[in-house]
């Protein structure tokens, strides 16, 4: 039984094929470049949906992102039930030096949200509430916070969801508003 | 006991270690699946039968976003509900199935449907299972030739050696049943 028989490593270099593609996803997966839970929005490049939504201030007021057009936004889902929207609300509030920021209110209640920004800050110029999560459902998102970066066209460039750490900011958001001016 | 028991019993081994593997695994997630068997409140459904089996037939097909291995039909999550109620708004609205998954896809991109489209980047994981089955198929006539071609070979030896042969297997057969004793 001395022959040599190519079939034999047949299983172990299917074996080592694929140790090798898990250990490559692994590898990326503990470096940070690929978050399995984090889904790529199909809206980038697309533009921005605007949905009329009641402002916070005045229900009979709605807020147009359309009013906005021809400066760079970044609008951000937020809600006063999400516990990462309180850990990131230092972070909005040093962007909105920067930037003009759009906050829409993701299912919750007037008194609540006016509650949270009296406790957390406001960095928001103007706020719309999606009381029913309509919006959510038109924007694509998934959860609270998400963020989304809007051109001087009105073009959606880039979106996170999650709360934006400083990682965050620094790696991915500066760099594509510096892309855009 | 002869190898050839041995191998059998190996093979029972193995199969029973196996069974006892899936009946634990199915154990520990039969609870969870409990849960979340009716997720549909009756507050949601449409007084319409037609249009409510619509509903249900696409509500298996999209996933939820947060849950990510469930459908919205079986998600309690929040999202779910809200994607639900989206189906159903459109449903009453007049559009077809074709049109309320193509409007989702725009939103949330392929990952909302549970099954995959047939694309060019999709195509390896449609055609990998058929893929492996005629691999399977090939592996197992290829052996079964081989067989044949060893057994038609035994057919050529000459009745002196075939005389010879039958001495020998005799033989080893007796020393078989002295080693068991």
């Amino acid at each position: 039984m001395s022959r040599f028989r190519p079939s034999f490593f047949i299983p172990l270099i299917a074996f080592l094929g694929l140790a090798i593609i898990g250990g490559m996803a692994l590898q990326s997966t503990l470096s940070g470049n690929r978050n399995p839970s984090q889904l790529p929005s199909v809206l980038i490049g697309k533009a921005a949906p605007d949905v009329a939504l009641p402002l916070l201030q005045d229900r009979q007021a709605e807020l147009a992102l359309g009013n906005f057009q021809g400066q760079p936004l970044l609008v951000n889902f937020f809600a006063s039930w999400c516990a990462p929207c309180r850990a990131e609300a230092p972070a909005l509030e040093q962007l909105s030096e920067q930037i003009t920021i759009i906050g829409i209110a993701y299912k919750d209640r007037r008194s609540d949200t006016t509650e949270f920004l009296q406790q957390y800050g406001n960095p928001f110029t103007a706020i719309g509430m999606d009381i029913d999560g309509r919006a959510g459902i038109v924007w694509g998102v998934y959860g609270v916070p998400e963020t989304y970066l809007i051109d001087t066209a009105g073009r959606i460039q880039w979106r996170h969801a999650g709360p934006l750490t400083r990682d965050v900011i620094t790696t991915q958001l500066l760099p594509q508003m510096a892309e855009m001016q | 006991m002869t190898r050839q028991m041995r191998q059998i019993l190996v093979i029972i081994g193995f199969v029973i270690g196996f069974a006892i593997s899936f009946v634990i695994g199915a154990g520990l997630l039969t609870p969870a699946t409990i849960g979340t068997a009716h997720a549909l409140t009756a507050e949601e459904m449409l007084a319409d039968p037609a249009l409510e089996s619509r509903a249900r037939n696409l509500s298996k097909q999209l996933r939820c976003l947060v849950c990510q291995n469930q459908s919205i039909d079986d998600s309690d999550a929040d999202l779910a509900k809200d994607l639900r109620r989206e189906v159903r708004t459109q449903l009453v609205a007049g559009q077809t199935d074709a049109a309320i998954l193509s409007d989702l896809r725009a939103k949330y991109g392929d990952y909302v449907l549970l099954a995959p489209p047939l694309a060019r980047d999709t195509m390896a994981l449609w055609l990998a299972p058929v893929g492996f089955i005629l691999l399977g198929i090939a592996i197992t006539l290829g052996m079964r030739r081989r067989a044949a071609q060893i057994d038609s070979a035994d057919n050529s030896i000459s009745s002196a050696d075939r005389a010879r042969i039958d001495a020998l297997k005799r033989q080893h057969e007796n020393l078989n049943k002295r080693d068991t004793r």
